[in-house]
Parts: structure tokens; sequence; C-alpha cells
């Protein structure tokens, strides 16, 4: 791995509690503001300093409460592209680039490090003359001059537009695969974590409250309030019913629904939980369609439809006594008619059911008292 | 008929800026008319008295000036990056030359490094060391009243200058010193310069603590501003004042203009 960290700490009110590691991949720190992602940054950026904890990047430690080891940021072999880039603004693009290196080949790095950016005909520009992408790039350069294997990037594209952002993006996921790069990439934009994530860190109020793939996290939240921050739509409390082998029947407003038996946790009958499933895996069915014995289908209608262009969002009342969000993508709302017919049957695919404790503790906007690291 | 209201309103305007700039033009008008119109001030500029003043002038208050900025600096960084009680009353402390009278900053010098002083009767006894009445006290005088404007000018521009650069600066492998003399200094530089032109010319035209602190001894503690005094007291009287006083404001405009001629180039690349 290239970086390993544990730590604790307490900053006035806020108290942080993550346990994280990174290899050949870019690792997604995603949650909202103030929830702990760039001070994850700036711990192993040796710029704040937890209570407690260990710390090793590239196999070397640089941070070891026990014994009393931490390295200053100068001696932590990392590049750090903060927030707002702080390009240093009376060097040009070249000095800027060459601030944090050194050795005889020097020149011939930078012109190779400048090139790979796309920064060549920049190189004697100040950094205030340069476009938003531009400058990112140069920060990108900046970061990647002293050659560290670990890369961390906070919200690296949340000033641009949305066409540079794509084009950035991609140019990090060639960078990763090109320099055999580790990234830690903080956002809290949904879908760019999930573009850019091969792992992805759920942070809440100072918790890491996931840390798995990025389509295990998506698929299968460990709790509803990651379920919630990840954008699933749809959070149904029912009780279990049943457990046979691997499959749960649990009961949701007078429905017997089928879901696979989660990963790690076998709840008994009789128990409450969460079952969560995203607006874009529940299909629409006709209500005079034969479908006999089938499981998990829900009597809805449709309450309020919002058209963004590619999807529409549609808002069902549903015979589970609790509403049910649905997204369709354009082509399939014209083809089944949905502007026409009120009325459907939606099918919860059991495999895209997914089976979570009740979190006692978890409101929105604080931490859930399911935290579970991976 | 808002039209003629506001016409005599900008009228009033006028008036006063006229008046403001009169106020302030006149008494320079006044020393150049009065130094061309007498014939026999030239003496008083060539005399070895202008030369042995002018030339300590120039050197003390440069000597001030160097050790404003080499011991003033690291107090004008610590409070721009520390937070601390008290930061308010330390600064003001050191403001509070800007305010003082000078007659009282050459009174308290006079008690605490004087020959019966706090710190000056030790260093007398013990090592046979007077400070007062001396060149040393001349500079030590100046540096009394100038450095907080030098303090003052330097802690505005370090703290206008991001802390988060020099963040980004150590995890770009830079030592604390690499990344204050690369991306602080360049950054701070006009505020630093400013300061230090402030600083030297009321260096230069210090007079009151000089006098109580330093006396009045030519060649020795006898600078631009305690010659004007003193010639201004003897029998060429106003004549040779004005004469010495051309002398002091030319030398002090050529100083200053060159300071900004080689500034803005410094500062250029923001």
């Amino acid at each position: 791995m290239t970086l390993d960290l544990t730590a604790r700490t307490q900053i006035g009110g806020f108290s942080y509690d993550a346990r994280l590691d990174a290899g050949h991949e870019i690792v997604v720190l995603f949650g909202h503001s103030g929830a702990g992602k760039s001070l994850t940054l700036q711990l192993v950026a040796g710029l704040q300093r937890p209570a407690e904890g260990r710390i090793v990047i590239g196999g070397e430690p640089v941070f070891d409460s026990r014994t009393g080891l931490d390295l200053p940021p100068q001696r932590r072999r990392i590049g750090y592209v903060v927030q707002d880039l702080a390009l240093f603004p009376h060097l040009t693009v070249a000095e800027n680039v060459a601030f944090g290196m050194s050795g005889a080949s020097r020149e011939r790095r930078l012109g190779d490090l400048l090139d790979l950016m796309h920064l060549d005909g920049l190189s004697d520009r100040k950094p205030r003359s340069l476009s938003g992408g531009q400058q990112q790039r140069a920060a990108l350069a900046r970061a990647l001059a002293r050659e560290a294997s670990l890369l961390l990037l906070d919200e690296p594209f949340s000033a641009l537009d949305e066409s540079l952002r794509a084009e950035l993006r991609r140019e990090l996921i060639r960078l990763r695969s090109e320099l055999g790069l580790s990234i830690v990439f903080v956002t809290h934009d949904l879908r760019e974590a999930h573009l850019v994530a091969d792992r992805l860190a759920v942070f809440d109020a100072g918790r890491l409250l996931q840390f798995d793939g990025r389509e295990r996290v998506f698929r299968q939240p460990a709790s509803s309030r990651v379920a919630e921050l990840t954008g699933v739509a749809n959070i149904l409390r029912g009780r279990v019913a049943a457990a046979r082998g691997t499959e749960l029947v649990v009961e949701a407003g007078g429905a017997r629904l089928h879901a696979a038996v989660p990963e790690g946790w076998h709840p008994l009958p009789g128990e409450a939980v969460d079952l969560a499933i995203r607006a874009e895996r529940i299909n629409l069915r006709r209500l005079d369609a034969d479908h006999p014995d089938q499981p998990n289908l829900v009597r809805a209608a449709i309450r309020e439809e919002l058209a963004y262009g590619a999807t529409h969002t549609l808002r069902f009342t549903s015979s589970l006594g609790q509403p049910v969000e649905v997204e369709l993508a354009s082509r399939p709302y014209e083809v089944i008619g949905v502007a026409a017919q009120k009325s459907w049957t939606l099918e919860l695919p059991p495999a895209d059911l997914h089976v979570m404790p009740v979190a006692s503790a978890s409101r929105p906007g604080s931490a859930s008292a399911s935290a579970t690291t991976a | 008929m808002s039209s003629l209201g506001g016409r005599a309103r900008l009228a009033g305007l006028a008036l006063l800026i006229a008046l403001f700039a009169l106020f302030f033009l006149l008494p320079f008008a006044g020393l150049l008319e009065r130094g061309l119109r007498d014939p026999d001030a030239w003496d008083a500029v060539t005399s070895a008295t202008a030369r042995d003043a002018l030339a300590l002038s120039l050197w003390t208050s440069t000597l001030a000036l160097a050790i404003a900025i080499v011991t003033g600096t690291p107090v004008a960084y610590w409070l721009a990056r520390a937070r601390f009680h008290g930061k308010g009353a330390v600064e003001a402390l050191i403001d509070l030359p800007i305010v003082l009278p000078p007659t009282i900053a050459g009174v308290a010098l006079l008690t605490a490094f004087g020959r019966n002083g706090l710190l000056g009767e030790p260093l007398d006894s013990w090592f046979g060391l007077t400070l007062g009445f001396s060149t040393t006290a001349v500079v030590m005088a100046q540096l009394f009243v100038g450095a907080p404007f030098y303090v003052r000018a330097a802690r505005a521009g370090f703290a206008s200058v991001d802390a988060q650069y020099e963040r980004v600066a150590l995890t770009l492998g830079a030592s604390r010193l690499r990344a204050f003399v690369r991306i602080v200094l360049p950054l701070s530089w006009p505020s630093l310069a400013a300061g230090a032109a402030l600083c030297w010319a009321r260096a230069l035209g210090e007079l009151g603590a000089t006098l109580i602190f330093a006396g009045n001894l030519q060649g020795e503690t006898q600078t631009m501003p305690l010659a004007i005094l003193s010639a201004f007291e003897s029998a060429s009287g106003l004549t040779a004042a004005v004469a010495l006083s051309l002398l002091l404001l030319i030398v002090a405009l050529v100083a200053l203009a060159a300071f900004w001629l080689i500034s803005p180039r410094m500062r250029e690349p923001l």
C-alpha cells in the first residue's frame, strides 16, 4: 500500500476518526463539506497532526503517536494540490512547477513535465494570465514535480466548468496508469466520485462511514446514512419476515419483498431493517401485463414528474405506504408511454434491493451509530 | 435647481482642496524663495558643520534602518502569523513610539540607557561603557522612533500573504526559511519597501529624542536636524537654517526617489 492511515483527533468541537489505505488506484474521499475529507489530506501531508494514530507513506512511517514520530511536510513524499491551487502568483508557470525540483536533471524533468501536462507554450506566463483549466494543470504539474508516488487532490476541479472537468478527469485516469500513481481525491460531487473512484470512502461529520470498492458502496451502502449521501433515493423501512439461506423476505407496508442477505450480517426474523434501492434500478411494468408469482412487484401511481432532459424522475405513491422514486431515461420514457399513463407496477429486483441495519441514532447530518470501516 | 446646488457643492469642494494644497505647498515655496534670494545661504551649505552633519545623518539613519530590518522582520512575521492572548497589547506597545512625542522618547531612553539609567548604570560601572551622548545614542534614538514604522508595515505585508502559499511550499519540500525567502518576501515586498522608506525618513528627521539622549556635538551627535536648529539659533539665523533645510530636503527627495525607482522593478512580477 502506498498509504496507510489510522488517525483520531479532536479540533474544537469536531472529532475525527478514520482508517484508510490506498494502493495504485484512485481513492475518492466523498462527503459534504466539513465531513473531514480535506482534514484527511492535511493529516497525510503533515499540515495537521492527529492526536493519535499512525501514518505510513510508501512503506515509510511518517507519523506514529506511540513513538512520537512526526516528519515535517518537507520530508513526506507526496504531491498535494490544495483546493484553491495556491499557485505562487509572482512566479512563472515554469518557476512554479520547478519549485519542488532539485538535482542535476532538473531542466530535462521540467520540460518533460510541462510536456506531459500540455503546458509547453505557457512556461513563461504568470498564473494570473492562465485560464482555469491551465491553472489546474500547472498546479498538478507542480505537485508531480517531486516525483512522489502519492498524489493528494483536494476538490481539484471544483472551480471549472463541466466540459473542462470531464477532460481533466480523463487526464487524471491517464496519469494514474502512466505514472503508476496512488491518488487520493477529495470531492463532494457524487457523479465525479463515481467517475474517478476505484475505491470510495464516505465521510460524514468526521467519521469514515464506509470504505469499499466503488460499486460496492453504491450498491450495498453500509448504512442508511451512506445510502442517503450516495444518492439512494429510496430508503424503505421494513421488518424481516423470513430468512432462507441467502435470501431474506422483508415485509414492508403489507408487501413481501425478497432481497439478498447482506454480506457479514444476518438479520433475524422480526428484526427491523432499512431497504435501499436506487431510483434507476426500479423497472416499470404495465398493470395489465401478466406476471404471476413474480416477487417484488408493487402497485404505484405517479404523483409528480420531473424532466431533466436525458432522464425523468418519477415520484410514486405506492402500495408500500411509502413514496417511491424512479429514474427513467428519456427514450424508454417515450417508448412505454409514461406521459399518458399514471398507474404502474413497479418491479424492485431482489439483486438491487439492499438490506441495511436500522441506525437508531441515524439522523440526517449527524454521525451514524452504525459507522463501519472496511 | 439641483444642478445649481450641485455646482455650489462642487465649488465648495474645490475651494477646500485649494486651501489644503496652499497650506502644504506654500512653506516649500517659501523655503525655495528664501534660498534663492540670499546668496550668502550657500556658504552655510559648504561649511564643515554642514558636511559633518549630513554625513552623520546619512550613515546613522541608514544603520538604524538596517537594524530595524534585521530585528524587526522576525517580529513582524511572528505578529502576522501567531495567535495568542494579548497580541493586541504587544502590537499597541510596538506602535507606541509612533504616537509618543519624541522628547518623551528621549527622556525615556535616557532613563534606560543613560549613565544613571536602568541598564546604563551597570553598563557604566561594570564595563565603563557609556551610551548616552555618543553616536551610538544617535542611532538608538533613530531606531526607537523609526523601527515601529517598519514593523507595522511589514506586519501588514506579511499578513496579506495567504499562509496557504507557505503550506504548499512546505509540501513541495521547501524549508521554512526557503518558503519565507522565495514566497513571502517577494509577495510582501511593496509593504516592506514602504515601511523601510518611512522608517528611514523618520530616522533622518529625528530631532527631539536625539537632542535629549545624544546631545548636540558637531561631528559626533549633531545630525542635520540638530545642525539646522543650531544654525537657526546662531548669528546667521534663518539664512543658514534655510540653506541647510534645502540641502536635507533635496537629499531626502533624491534618496526616496531612488528607492521608489528600484522598488517597482522588484514588485513588477505581480
